[in-house]
C-alpha cells in the first residue's frame, strides 16, 4: 500500500465511525478533548475549533446505527438525517460523558429546525445552538445582523463551556480551516483536470473524515495525499462528465458514488459536504475574525439549495459549476425526502433543459444496502449519452 | 333483541356547520375575491404574500391588493379541485413528497394562468415573508421565476433565543420592511404616509381584540364554536383582511354573536360531551368527513395551534398604531406559531389544554407541512407520557386527497373515542 | 338462555363469536369475507348460531368490529377492533398490558389497562406498510407458502439488510440479493427483523409494559414471534386462536350490555361496563 492509499483507507474507516468513537480517536492526540457537533449545512467551525473543542459533522449516521426510538419521534417521510441524527442523542452517544458539549443547527429546512427543538427537549443538559443564517443579504442591515448571530454563537458557546473564546484563538483557527479549504480545493481540481488520480468516493471519504478530525491533524494528511496524487499519472477513460447536485446536507452512501462512477460517470464537481468548504477565498485573519467569517459568509461562499441570494438564483449557480468544471451533464441526487433537494429539481431541469444539459434524478436515503436499481438507471443514462 | 345502542354510526347526520358568523366571513371573503378578480383583468397593483406572520398592512398603505397563494391552495383543495393540478406540477418535476399546496398553486397558474386571461391576478411583485417556513422561499421563488415578477424578501429570523424580541433581529426586519416600502412606493408612484399605515394598523388592533376575545370565549362550556373547524371562518378576515375597517367590523359582529350563544348557553354542537386541542392543518379535502368523525362523538375543539399562523393574539399582542413598523415586525419575528420552536408548541398547547379546560389533543398530521409536521411523534410522547393529556395522532394531508383514508380514519378516531369513553366511566364510578 | 355475540368483519375474513353469560365461547367460526360484507356478516352469525344449536333470537345483543363493523345486520353495537383486541387479549392472557396485533394491512400497538381496556395505541402509517401484506410478497418471490416462511427464517445465521419495508420494493430487493447468491434462509431472516424492527418502534411510542401479548394473523407466524421477542428482550403471549380476538372481544362487550340491561344477572361478574357512547 502506498502511503496515499493508506491515508485513503483511514479516512474511509474514520467515517465508519460512530461521532463519539471518532472523538475518541482524535483524544490519542489530544487528551481530554471534548467535541460539539454541528448539523449541516452550515456553522462557523473556526469559532468551536477557538474553543478548544473539535468541531464535529453531523451527518446522521449512514448505516451505522439501527434506528429503534427516533422512528416514534419523527414520521415516515421524514429523511433519514433528521432520524438518525436524533437517534444518536437518544441513544446517549453524542451525550456530555462521551465527550461532547453539544450540538448547532442552522436555518436549512423545516426539519432541521424542528430537529433541533426535539433534541434540545430530549437532551436537556446538552448545549443546543440553532443558528439563524441570513436569506436575504440585499441590505446592509444583513450585514450587521450576520455579524451579531456570529457574535451570540461565539458568547453562547463561551458561557456553555465557561471559558472566553477570543479573537486571537479565533485568528487562529480561520488560519487552519483557509489552509484545509485551500487543500481540499486542490484535491477537487485534481480530480477534475487529472481524471483517475483520484476517485470520488475516495475524494468524499477525505472530506467526510476532515469533519472527523481535528483541522491540524487532518492538513499534513492531505499534504502528504496530495504530494502522492501530483506523481500519479492521469488516466483517460470512456465517460460521461458529471456535476452531483443536490447532497448538500444528508451524505449519500459512499457505495452510491462508487456506483455511480463504476456505471461510466466521472463526476467533475459535487456539493457534498458543501458546509465544510463553503469559502471561495480565505478569510481574513486580522480584524474582528467574528465579523470576517460572517462578512464571507455573506460575500464569498458558494450557492446552497439552502439560502436564498438575491439576484443570484441557484440555476445560475449549476450552470455556471457545470461550465466550470467542463461536465456534460447533470446527476441531481436527493435525499429521500429533502425538501429542499426535491423543489430545486423543479427550477434545476428547466433550466438545464433550457441548456440542452442532460440531467439525471435519483433519490438516496441512508440506510440502503442495494444498489442495483440505481446502478441500472445510471448505466442507461451514461449509454444514451455515449452512444449517442 | 334490544333496540340499537346509540352508538355513533355513519348514519347519523352530520350538523349543519354553517351559521351566522360563516355567512358573515363569507361576505367579507367574497367582497376581496371580487377585488382579485377585477384586478386580475384591470392589472392594478397586486403582490403575492404568504399568511403566516404577514405584514399586509404595509400593502394596504399603497392600495396594493394581496394575494394569497395558500388561500388559492386551500381553496381549491376544499372545493375537491386540487388533485388535477397537483398532478399538474408533478408532471413538470415536483416530486410526490413536495408539499402539495406548493404544488396545487403553481400547476393552477400554469394551467389557468394569471392575469387578464387567468382567475387570479398577475403580482406586480412578490413579497416573501420568510417566517418559519423555509418552503416558502422555494414556492415564491419559484413564482418570481415562472411569472418573471420581481421577488421582495424578507427574512425574519426564527425565535431562538427566549420569546423577547432580540433588538438585532428587529433592526434587521425593520430595515427590510423599509427596503419593501421603498419598492411599494416604486411600483405604485405614492408616497409613504405614516399615519395611514397608523389607521391601518389601528384596524388591525381592532381585529385581533375581536379575534382574542372570541377565542376566550370557548373556555366557556359549551364552547359557542368550534375553535378549529369554525376558526377558518375567522383566519380569513384576520390574516387576508387585517387592517381593513371590514375585517375590524366583522370580528364586531362575531363576537357579539358568539357572546349571545353563551349567555344562552348554546353550543357549537347540541351536547358538548368531549372538549380537544387540536394540533396541525386540517384535511381541507375532506373538511366536512373528517369533523363529522369528531361530531359524532359530540367532540368539540375549544382550541387548535393552526387558527395561530397567521398570530397568536390570544396571549395579548396587538398591532400598534404608535409604533406602527416596530409592532408589525414584532408580530412577524415572535407572535405567530409559525416563527415559534416546537417546545414553544408545546407550551402553547399545554396552556390550551389547561386554561381552555381540555380532555385531549388530537393531532392532525400532515405530510405536506413539515413546518408543523416534523416531530409530531416527540409532542405525542411528550403529551402522553409526561403530562398525561390522552393523545390521538391521525394522518393524512391538507391539500393532496390522495391520503386521506376514510376507513382508517374513523377507525383510531372512534377508538380513542372508546378508550376516554370508558376512561370518564372509571372516574365516574370512583 | 341469553347469549350475546361477536362479528369481526375483516378484509380478507370474517370471524364470529359466541357467549353464554358466563363468558364461555360456545361457539366461533371463521369464513371468507368475499365480495359481499353484508352476507359474510349473516352467514357468520348463522352459523355459530347452527354450531351452537341455539335459537337466533336467544342471541340477544351482537357487537360488531372490523372495518365491516357497521355492515353486520344484527349489530347491536359497534366497537373498533382496537378496543375489541385489548380487551379479547386480556381476556385470554389476564396479565396483558401491550398488545401488538399484525394483520394484512396494518399493524397495530395498544397499551391496555387492568380490564383490558384501550389505554393509547398507535397504528404504523401510511408508507411504513410493514405488514403481513410485505411478508406475503416476500414468500411470493422466494416460492414459499406464507406458512412455511417463520420456520424458514429461523434457519438463518446471516440476516441480510433491506432498504426498506416497502412492499412494491421488497421483490426486487430480494431478487437481487438471491442474484447474490444469498440463502433463502438468510433473506426471510431479514426480512423478518425489518418488520419487526418497524413494530417495535411503534410500540415504543406507546411503550412496552409486560406482558405482551401478539395477536392477528401474522402471530401464527413463529419467525415473526421470534424476531419480535429478540428486539423486545421479553416473551410474548401468543395463542393458538389469537387471529379470534377481535370478534372474542366484540362478544365480550356484548356480554357487558347484556348484563348492564338486566339487573337479574349482573351480580354475576362485577366487570366494567362499556358505555353506549
Amino acid at each position: 500500500m502506498t502511503t496515499g492509499e493508506k491515508i485513503i483507507q483511514e479516512c474511509r474507516d474514520l467515517i465508519e465511525l460512530l461521532p463519539s468513537q471518532a472523538l475518541l480517536a482524535a483524544r490519542q492526540k489530544h487528551p481530554g478533548l471534548r467535541g460539539l457537533a454541528v448539523f449541516p449545512v452550515y456553522a462557523p467551525p473556526e469559532v468551536i475549533h477557538a474553543a478548544g473543542l473539535m468541531p464535529l459533522g453531523l451527518f446522521g449516521a449512514g448505516g451505522k446505527l439501527e434506528t429503534t426510538q427516533a422512528d416514534s419521534r419523527f414520521q415516515s417521510f421524514i429523511c433519514s438525517i433528521a432520524k438518525s441524527t436524533l437517534e444518536l442523542f437518544l441513544c446517549g452517544d453524542l451525550s456530555p460523558e462521551n465527550g461532547f458539549e453539544g450540538a448547532v443547527f442552522s436555518s436549512i429546512c423545516d426539519v432541521a429546525r424542528n430537529l433541533s427543538s426535539v433534541v434540545s427537549r430530549n437532551a436537556p443538559d446538552f448545549y443546543i445552538e440553532y443558528l439563524h443564517l441570513p436569506q436575504n443579504a440585499a441590505t446592509e442591515a444583513a450585514r450587521d445582523y450576520t455579524r451579531r448571530e456570529f457574535h451570540r454563537f461565539r458568547a453562547n458557546l463561551a458561557h456553555a463551556i465557561g471559558r472566553p473564546i477570543t479573537d486571537e484563538a479565533i485568528a487562529e483557527s480561520i488560519k487552519l480551516y483557509n489552509r484545509l479549504r485551500e487543500l481540499v480545493s486542490e484535491l477537487y481540481e485534481h480530480r477534475r483536470v487529472r481524471p483517475g488520480t483520484i476517485r470520488t468516493a475516495d475524494l468524499f471519504a477525505v472530506v467526510m473524515a476532515g469533519t472527523f478530525m481535528m483541522p491540524e491533524d487532518f492538513i499534513p494528511m492531505i499534504e502528504a495525499l496530495l504530494a502522492e496524487l501530483r506523481t500519479c499519472v492521469p488516466v483517460q477513460r470512456d465517460s460521461v462528465n458529471v456535476v452531483l447536485e443536490g447532497a448538500f446536507c444528508e451524505a449519500p452512501p459512499i457505495d452510491l458514488i462508487d456506483s455511480i462512477e463504476s456505471a461510466g460517470c466521472q463526476i467533475m464537481d459535487d456539493d457534498l459536504a458543501i458546509g465544510w468548504r463553503l469559502f471561495s477565498r480565505d478569510v481574513p485573519a486580522t480584524g474582528d475574525p467574528v465579523a470576517n467569517l460572517a462578512d464571507a459568509y455573506l460575500t464569498s461562499s458558494a450557492y446552497t439549495s439552502v439560502r436564498h441570494n438575491n439576484g443570484q438564483p441557484r440555476t445560475k449557480g449549476l450552470l455556471q459549476r457545470v461550465h466550470d468544471s467542463h461536465a456534460d451533464a447533470v446527476i441531481l441526487a436527493s435525499a429521500k425526502f429533502c425538501e429542499p433537494a426535491l423543489l430545486d429539481y423543479v427550477l434545476f431541469r428547466r433550466t438545464l433543459d433550457e441548456h440542452d444539459i442532460p440531467h439525471l434524478k435519483i433519490e438516496f436515503e441512508e440506510k440502503m444496502w442495494t444498489f442495483e436499481r440505481l446502478r441500472n438507471e445510471i448505466e442507461t443514462f451514461t449509454e444514451s449519452l455515449l452512444f449517442d | 333483541m334490544p333496540t340499537a345502542a346509540p352508538t355513533p354510526t355513519d348514519s347519523r347526520p352530520a350538523s349543519d356547520y354553517g351559521g351566522v358568523v360563516h355567512d358573515l366571513s363569507r361576505d367579507v371573503m367574497t367582497s376581496w375575491m371580487n377585488q382579485l378578480q377585477a384586478a386580475a383583468r384591470s392589472g392594478s397593483p397586486s403582490a403575492y404574500m404568504m399568511v403566516s406572520g404577514n405584514c399586509v398592512e404595509i400593502l394596504r398603505c399603497f392600495d396594493i391588493l394581496p394575494v394569497f397563494p395558500e388561500i388559492n391552495a386551500l381553496q381549491l383543495a376544499i372545493r375537491k379541485k386540487a388533485l388535477p393540478y397537483i398532478l399538474k406540477a408533478e408532471e413538470i418535476g415536483y416530486a410526490s413528497d413536495n408539499c402539495a399546496y406548493v404544488k396545487a398553486d403553481i400547476g393552477y397558474t400554469l394551467s389557468e394562468g394569471v392575469g387578464e386571461h387567468g382567475p387570479t391576478p398577475k403580482p406586480s411583485m412578490i413579497v416573501c415573508n420568510f417566517v418559519g417556513c423555509n418552503v416558502y422561499i422555494k414556492w415564491f421563488e419559484h413564482c418570481a421565476e415562472m411569472l418573471d415578477v420581481p421577488l421582495v424578501m424578507i427574512d425574519v429570523p426564527f425565535v431562538r433565543q427566549g420569546e423577547a424580541v432580540q433588538p438585532g433581529d428587529l433592526h434587521y426586519v425593520i430595515a427590510q420592511l423599509q427596503g419593501l416600502i421603498v419598492a411599494c412606493e416604486e411600483l405604485t408612484g405614492i408616497k409613504f404616509d405614516i399615519d395611514r399605515l397608523r389607521e391601518i394598523v389601528g384596524y388591525s388592533a381592532r381585529a385581533e381584540e375581536g379575534w382574542s376575545r372570541a377565542k376566550d370565549l370557548c373556555k366557556h362550556h359549551p364552547a359557542p364554536f368550534d375553535a378549529y373547524f369554525d376558526s377558518i371562518n375567522m383566519m380569513g378576515p384576520i390574516n387576508a383582511l387585517r387592517g381593513t375597517k371590514e375585517a375590524a367590523d366583522f370580528f364586531n359582529a362575531a363576537v357579539a354573536h358568539y357572546e349571545q350563544m353563551v349567555a344562552e348557553g348554546i353550543g357549537a354542537t347540541d351536547e358538548e360531551n368531549f372538549r380537544v386541542v387540536f394540533e396541525g392543518p386540517p384535511p381541507y379535502p375532506y373538511y366536512r368527513n373528517f369533523r363529522n368523525l369528531f361530531a359524532n362523538w359530540k367532540a368539540v375543539c375549544v382550541q387548535s395551534t393552526y387558527s395561530t399562523v397567521g398570530g397568536t393574539w390570544e396571549f395579548g399582542f396587538r398591532h400598534d398604531p404608535d409604533r406602527p413598523l416596530e409592532s408589525i415586525a414584532e408580530q412577524m419575528l415572535v407572535h405567530n406559531l409559525c416563527n415559534r420552536t416546537m417546545q414553544e408548541r408545546y407550551r402553547q398547547i399545554q396552556r390550551y389544554v389547561q386554561e381552555w379546560e381540555a380532555d385531549a389533543l388530537v393531532i392532525h398530521s400532515v405530510k405536506s407541512c413539515r413546518l408543523f409536521s416534523a416531530g409530531q411523534g416527540d409532542m405525542r410522547e411528550y403529551f402522553t407520557k409526561e403530562l398525561g393529556v390522552p393523545t390521538l395522532m391521525v394522518e393524512s394531508d391538507l391539500e393532496d386527497p390522495r391520503y386521506y383514508a376514510e376507513a382508517q380514519m374513523k377507525n383510531r378516531i372512534d377508538a380513542f373515542f372508546e378508550s376516554l369513553e370508558y376512561k370518564r366511566l372509571r372516574e365516574d364510578a370512583r | 338462555m341469553q347469549y350475546a355475540a361477536g362479528v369481526d368483519i375483516g378484509s380478507t375474513q370474517t370471524k364470529a363469536v359466541l357467549m353464554d353469560l358466563s363468558r364461555a365461547i360456545v361457539a366461533r367460526t371463521v369464513i371468507p369475507t368475499g365480495a359481499h360484507v353484508i352476507r359474510a356478516g349473516r352467514r357468520a352469525l348463522e352459523a355459530i348460531v347452527a354450531e351452537a344449536n341455539v335459537r337466533p333470537e336467544e342471541v340477544e345483543y351482537v357487537v360488531g368490529t372490523g372495518y365491516g363493523r357497521y355492515k353486520v345486520e344484527a349489530g347491536d353495537a359497534q366497537v373498533t377492533e382496537i378496543s375489541c383486541h385489548a380487551r379479547g387479549a386480556q381476556f385470554i392472557f389476564p396479565g396483558t398490558r401491550t398488545v401488538i396485533d399484525m394483520g394484512g394491512q396494518d399493524t397495530k400497538a395498544i397499551k391496555t389497562g387492568p380490564d383490558g381496556n384501550v389505554v393509547d395505541f398507535c397504528m404504523n402509517d401510511k408508507c411504513a406498510a410493514g405488514t403481513g401484506r410485505f411478508l406475503a410478497a416476500a414468500a411470493d418471490v422466494v416460492g414459499l407458502t406464507l406458512e412455511e416462511i417463520g420456520e424458514v427464517s429461523l434457519k438463518g445465521t446471516k440476516p441480510i439488510r433491506l432498504t426498506s419495508v416497502c412492499t412494491v420494493f421488497v421483490e426486487s430487493d430480494i431478487m437481487n440479493y438471491l442474484a447474490q447468491r444469498k440463502s433463502v434462509e438468510d433473506i426471510l431472516a431479514g426480512v423478518h427483523q425489518a418488520i419487526a424492527s418497524r413494530t417495535i418502534g411503534l410500540v415504543r411510542r406507546v411503550g412496552v409494559e409486560d406482558e405482551v401479548t401478539f395477536t392477528g394473523g401474522v402471530a401464527r407466524n413463529i419467525g415473526m414471534v421470534r424476531a419480535l421477542e429478540e428486539k423486545l428482550g421479553t416473551a410474548l403471549n401468543v395463542g393458538p386462536d389469537s387471529h379470534f380476538m377481535g370478534a372474542l372481544g366484540a362478544a365480550l362487550f356484548a356480554v357487558d350490555k347484556l348484563m348492564a340491561a338486566s339487573p337479574r344477572t349482573s351480580e354475576i361478574d362485577a366487570s366494567p361496563v362499556w358505555s353506549d357512547g
